[in-house]
């Protein structure tokens, strides 16, 4: 009993941390449509950011928070502005190779400047673990999942009742309507995207402490976070939530009771499995698809 | 008039084959190395070119090989593909006719192939696959120990060491086997299951994992309840650290820990995962052995060496570095010096020759090549029987051998592993 209650309990944890991490990529990808393969290397980025900030200030990794959401929103504004901008008004796969180059070059320019080199910070209270009564978990991954809900209703709210969320759907679902209604489009596209890019700089300073810094750390994640994108429905942010923790309970249980070599096999049976039956996904609406965002 | 300008063709072209002579002695031997310098490898690259460095310095002082000097041609072999292009680049360019190398398996396997399709001689300090010896190619030797080896020595020492030290008949140990299930993981795990079978042990727990798994939870819940004594694992590097914690956030205790190579051997282990390292062992190639193995002329090379890497580096040097130094040293001081054409089948026959007992080199080793002779595998030529290999041990003041007795420099302590509170 105590072991399925620890796998469910550590499942739902890291599928909280996945589910955080992909919630940029749910706002570029969910909502936006723009198909972003350099998620995986913008994590690594702001992640080596979180890293820098702990080792060379001494400051702990959510101090570095103040520093890195910021300038990865900067670098979001840069990446729109010289890579994604030009490229919306053409065919879909030139922003699918083009987001694809940038992520080799980010990962071959950090294997120049960094080395291939692991780079870890050090745990909080030692390393050493809360227990809920007979559970174990580390305070970084509560933290984590804490953040995690947090974010979705900061930003489910903000979708659903700021005049820049209603803009961001208006701008998704009839861009030229949007336009006639006096909605600056271009500005929001731009900032939708830094937005993205600034939550996965939250991300990475919530991952920091977990997992190590490497210039292929991206890669371990991205493909997970696609999946949790789409299997929650496309631009549904409590939809993330919610396929992050089914992804992490799912892996964490078949890992056990199968074998562990084949824990992403099984989400992603899961993932054809929900796509078969609800191919909104979670908590996508139907048409989603078409207009990127739940009204 | 003709016949004198003749005549003086002709002792003007014997003065200059005269004149030529000596210089060409001075000539220097030239060997290809491929490292990758730069890429994902290129800590360990870097390190091995290092070690290497100091061995040619060292035979350089000396006079160099029969009043020639050794000159070093880098080719950065970053991947399998860099490899074969750099091999190839400088054997058919610079006009090498030896090559060594590679650090990792993969680089091994395509250097060797693109040096003997060349014809030329490659001399392999530490890719450790097995196959690299047994493709029946005919001038590619292996020095450093393959990688069933890493295998025995982790089961032996458990058999021989552990077993007494936990006070249980080895037959009752509860092992369990924990392997990343790629190339290098999957052949030290199946080389561990088939020597345990022989040795009469058996496994309570044998799986797999992929190395880039995110979560270690299940892995480490199962090992929680299976309650293994000893676990063996062959991991990389960010996998190990991701068990590490995890086992550490689970309150996951064994009583003895091998870890096998990459992921465990690391020095930069310490700095990821700070004192959690302290009491690990490593199945690995020896970084430093006792003193007392040595012949006394290797002795005073293996001091030289590790003064002038630790003064370079400002860390001792790790296992496949020392076997880089040792498996080129060997290459300067008793193939060099018999050859007289660098021919890569006389360089062959050389090699096959040789027969130095443990303790020859630097890292313990010694050397005896298979020649498709060899009892357990007749298709094999070219890997080394004497190389050496052992246990390890993360100890608070260095990695220490520990296993076997004839290379060890120190006792393994802390078996059992106290909890992790008090490590």
């Amino acid at each position: 009993m105590t072991t399925v209650g620890q796998l469910v309990f550590s499942g739902i944890l890291i599928g909280s941390i996945y589910a955080l991490m992909s919630v940029g990529l749910t706002l570029v990808f969910g909502v936006l449509r723009v198909v972003n393969f350099a998620h995986g290397e913008f994590l690594m980025l702001a992640m080596y950011g979180a890293w820098a900030i702990t080792r060379f200030l001494g400051l702990n990794p959510y101090i570095a928070i103040v520093a890195v959401v910021p300038a990865m929103f900067l670098f979001g504004m840069l990446v729109h502005r010289l890579m994604i901008s030009p490229a919306l008004d053409k065919p879909h796969l030139v922003v699918v190779f083009a987001t694809m180059g940038l992520s080799i070059l980010m990962q071959n320019v950090a294997l120049m400047l960094m080395s291939a080199d692991l780079f870890d910070v050090p745990p909080l209270l030692g390393g050493r673990s809360w227990t809920f009564g007979p559970l174990y978990a580390k305070p970084e991954l509560v933290i984590g999942f804490l953040v995690a809900v947090a974010c979705t209703v900061a930003l489910q709210w903000m979708i659903k009742s700021t005049y820049l969320g209603k803009a961001i759907r208006a701008t998704v679902q009839d861009g030229e309507a949007a336009q006639l209604m006096g909605i600056p489009v271009p500005r929001i596209f731009l900032i939708t995207f830094a937005g993205g890019s600034a939550l996965v700089g939250l991300a990475a300073c919530i991952m920091t402490p977990l997992f190590s810094v490497f210039p292929t750390v991206g890669l371990n994640f991205v493909l997970i976070a696609f999946v949790v994108v789409v299997l929650g429905g496309m631009g549904s942010i409590e939809g993330a939530l919610l396929g992050g923790i089914c992804i992490g309970v799912v892996q964490s249980l078949s890992s056990y009771y199968i074998a562990p070599a084949y824990g992403q096999m099984f989400f992603f049976i899961l993932f054809l499995l929900v796509m078969i039956f609800r191919p909104t996904g979670l908590l996508g609406q139907k048409g989603t698809a078409n207009i990127g965002i739940n009204d | 008039m003709r016949t004198a300008l003749k005549y003086f063709a002709f002792a003007a072209a014997a003065l200059a084959l005269l004149a030529n002579r000596p210089a060409e002695a001075q000539q220097p031997i030239k060997i290809g190395v491929l490292l990758p310098l730069t890429g994902p490898f290129a800590k360990n690259g870097i390190e091995n070119w290092e070690a290497m460095q100091i061995a040619r310095d060292m035979i350089n002082e000396q006079g160099g090989v029969n009043g020639r000097k050794i000159e070093f041609v880098h080719g950065d072999a970053t991947s399998p593909t860099a490899a074969i292009s750099e091999a190839e680049r400088i054997i058919t360019r610079e006009g090498i006719k030896v090559t060594t190398g590679s650090f990792a398996s993969p680089l091994a396997i395509a250097t060797s192939q693109a040096s003997e399709r060349h014809g030329v001689f490659h001399w392999e300090a530490t890719g450790a696959a097995e196959i690299i010896t047994r493709r029946g190619f005919k001038h590619t030797f292996q020095v450093g120990a393959a990688s069933y080896r890493y295998s025995q020595a982790a089961v032996d020492f458990t058999n021989d060491v552990l077993a007494q030290k936990l006070g249980k008949p080895a037959a009752n140990l509860r092992i369990a086997l924990l392997w990343e299930n790629r190339a290098f993981g999957k052949s030290v795990g199946d080389g561990v299951r088939d020597y345990m079978k022989t040795k009469g042990l058996t496994l309570v727990y044998d799986e797999g994992y992929d190395q880039f798994a995110t979560d270690m939870t299940p892995i480490v819940q199962k090992l929680k309840d299976v309650k293994p004594d000893v676990l063996i694992a062959i991991s990389f590097p960010n996998d190990a650290i991701l068990f590490q914690r995890k086992a550490k956030e689970l309150d996951f205790n064994v009583a003895a820990f091998i870890g096998v190579s990459a992921g465990y051997s690391s020095p930069d282990l310490r700095d990821s995962i700070g004192t959690m390292v302290n009491g690990i062992f490593v199945s690995d190639f020896p970084p430093r052995v006792n003193q007392n193995v040595l012949k006394p002329e290797v002795r005073k090379v293996a001091d030289e060496f590790y003064k002038r890497y630790e003064t370079k580096m400002k860390r001792p040097p790790a296992g496949h570095a020392s076997a880089g130094f040792s498996a080129i040293w060997a290459l300067f001081t008793e193939v060099f010096p018999k050859a007289k054409s660098f021919e890569p089948a006389e360089l062959r026959e050389i090699a096959l020759k040789l027969d130095l007992p443990p303790g020859s080199l630097v890292n313990g080793s010694g050397i005896k090549f298979t020649n498709n002779d060899w009892p357990q595998d007749p298709k094999d030529a070219g890997q080394n029987l004497r190389a050496s290999i052992g246990i390890w041990q993360w100890q608070k003041d260095g990695n220490n051998q520990v296993f076997p007795q004839t290379l060890a420099t120190h006792e393994p302590v802390t078996v059992p592993l106290p909890g992790w509170d008090k490590r």
